[in-house]
């Protein structure tokens, strides 16, 4: 069998989860161009695309960790610390990298992208943390189950 | 033979061994195959369910 990657199950449970988050994606685009047509303006334009993004993103990321499709066989035996830590770091600068290109661009009023600045950090920040904690708990409860 | 050894020995996790186990899981024919050689079982032995072997 090919131990390199995820294993048959863990690829079946990340097309269904995948799917299911490029839905959900497209119905929060939707709902999100529908307020805007009633008027409603939760946040503007370049941040409200970037923060469904963000958070579909890692509701993805976690429901993969929770079925546990994220990591295949072969990286059981690795450390799932320095990745979590990773994984971490990567959300942060990617959040950084998307401020900066859409300031540097300025596509919309960079004013508004400042204000929000620090929202968007914090919730790339909570959904890293969200990560990592969900990594330790499920990788308790699913070591907890070890049958014959 | 502990549901861990299995999988390092046909390169899936535990977690897959044990759906195949409780039954919320269908492996494809080349896992089965894998599970019997792993085992030295044939797959009328392992997956074949009758009045003996459920």
């Amino acid at each position: 069998m090919n131990k390199k990657g995820l294993d048959e199950m863990q690829i079946q449970k990340r097309n269904k989860i995948g799917n299911e988050a490029f839905i959900m994606i497209m119905y929060f685009l939707l709902i999100d161009a529908g307020l805007y047509g009633f008027g409603f303006r939760w946040i503007a334009y370049p941040a409200n695309a970037i923060t469904i993004l963000a958070v579909c993103s890692g509701i993805y990321a976690a429901r993969l960790i929770a079925g546990n499709a994220y990591a295949g066989p072969s990286e059981n035996e690795k450390k799932p610390v320095l990745k979590t830590v990773f994984t971490c770091l990567a959300s942060v600068f990617m959040a950084m990298l998307a401020l900066t290109l859409i300031k540097t661009v300025r596509i919309n009023d960079s004013q508004g992208i400042n204000d929000l600045a620090a929202p968007i950090m914090l919730i790339s920040g909570a959904i890293g943390i969200v990560v990592s904690v969900g990594i330790s708990i499920i990788k308790r409860i699913q070591n907890k189950d070890h049958t014959e | 033979m502990l549901q861990k050894d299995l999988a390092d020995a046909v390169g899936v996790t535990r977690q897959t061994i044990n759906a195949i186990e409780k039954g919320d899981y269908n492996p494809s024919i080349n896992l089965c195959i894998a599970i019997c050689k792993a085992l030295g079982k044939t797959l009328n032995d392992i997956f074949w369910e009758d009045d003996k072997n459920e």
